[in-house]
């Protein structure tokens, strides 16, 4: 079934066809008595099959909610992401790490490969472990203010950013703290205005926050 | 809270990653807590200092290895389910099994035959309770036998009754 019967205006009465210059037979709702027009039909089929909407699927929303997923519901899959983004980046540099040691050391053979899988694995969870870290942090924050302010906006964005990024250093003296929170600030800010620019740009597409 | 279901299979291996370390995460947090503070030297101050010190050090590491564990588990499972062309226990059981061989991989074969077996039980365990809560709440839930239903009662065969014009013709 083609859409475009949603878009004409409903009738009970078969709809004219001389504004059609596609093909009719496929697009045009034929009414059911006609294709069985002698036999009188059951009345549970003689009805507008445009009532059944097939084009579209159809979701039942409770009251008041609003069709995004909450932070809750993203949270994991950004951990998820994070910590496997984590792991790729620092997989990568454990390689050259690893390459670059094992040639100044000349290492070879079994030697050079069990080394290049340490590297491999130290690098790798070191920077999946910081960068889960953060986004746990992250998505903490972003849960706990979109329960407590009860919206999720882009002003939770960027109080979550600066709040990982103050808890993250915040046993490493006050200046770090301070660095880390504007850090963080700068980020969720950055993030927020190309956000908000995207928005500007197509007013049709819901942004989804991250 | 809304509702959280499960992504479809390919997906659901980030959100299992992302789950487990989060669960890693907090739950290492408090347990390298409580593992900090009664560890440290005495005195409140440096009780919560050392506590701090075992988080910030520790459960990063747990939370590491648990979305290993998350991530490796559910990439098997998505793959026997890609192979098998079914979701059973015996999935999460296969997987548990190799995940645990795979992530023992460089500590020989023994520690990698024990780490199997126990990641196999630990899932047969979960799968198990899983399915014995089912079959216990499945109880609660069943039909009162229905009452037997006596054709007499639906009236006269010849003249049954119809929507249409009354001219006794079979419509479908």
């Amino acid at each position: 079934m083609s859409d475009d019967y949603l878009r004409k205006p409903f009738s009970l009465a078969p709809p004219p066809t001389v504004d059609e210059p596609q093909p009719t037979a496929t697009t045009n709702y034929t009414p059911a008595t006609s294709t069985f027009s002698s036999a009188p039909v059951s009345p549970y089929l003689n009805y507008d099959s445009r009532f059944l909407q097939q084009a579209q699927p159809e979701f039942i929303f409770p009251e008041g909610a609003n069709k995004q997923r909450g932070r809750f519901e993203l949270a994991f899959s950004q951990i998820g992401t994070s910590v496997m983004i984590g792991g790729g980046i620092g997989g990568l540099a454990g390689v050259y790490n690893g390459i670059k040691v094992t040639n100044a050391l000349n290492q070879t053979g079994k030697l050079r490969r069990t080394q290049l899988i340490n590297h491999v694995m130290k690098q790798g969870s070191g920077t999946a472990n910081t960068l889960g870290t953060l986004a746990v942090l992250y998505s903490a924050c972003g849960v706990l203010l979109q329960y407590v302010r009860d919206q999720d906006d882009n002003v939770n964005t960027i109080i979550a950013g600066s709040a990982t990024g103050l808890l993250y250093k915040s046993t490493a003296g006050l200046r770090k703290c301070a660095l880390g929170g504007a850090i963080g600030l700068g980020i969720s800010s950055l993030y927020c205005l190309y956000l908000l620019a995207q928005e500007s740009n197509n007013t049709n597409s819901s942004p989804k926050f991250l | 809270m809304e509702e959280y279901a499960r992504d479809p299979c390919p997906y659901r291996i980030v959100d299992d990653c992302g789950g487990a370390f989060a669960m890693g995460c907090i739950g290492g947090g408090v347990f390298q807590a409580i593992k900090g503070f009664r560890n440290a030297p005495s005195g409140l101050n440096k009780r919560l200092i050392g506590s701090v010190a075992a988080i910030k050090t520790r459960s990063p590491v747990i939370a590491g290895n648990f979305a290993i564990w998350g991530g490796m588990f559910s990439t098997i499972d998505c793959t026997l389910v890609h192979i098998r062309k079914k979701e059973d226990p015996w999935n999460s059981i296969i997987s548990g099994a190799a995940t645990g061989g795979i992530l023992a991989a460089r500590n020989g074969i023994p520690a990698m035959a024990g780490s199997a077996i126990i990641g196999g039980v630990l899932l047969a365990l979960i799968e198990g309770v899983g399915i014995l809560f089912t079959r216990i709440s499945a109880d609660q839930f069943k039909n009162p036998s229905p009452p037997t239903e006596d054709p007499a009662a639906l009236g006269d065969p010849v003249n049954n009754f119809t929507f249409g014009p009354s001219n006794n013709k079979h419509y479908q």
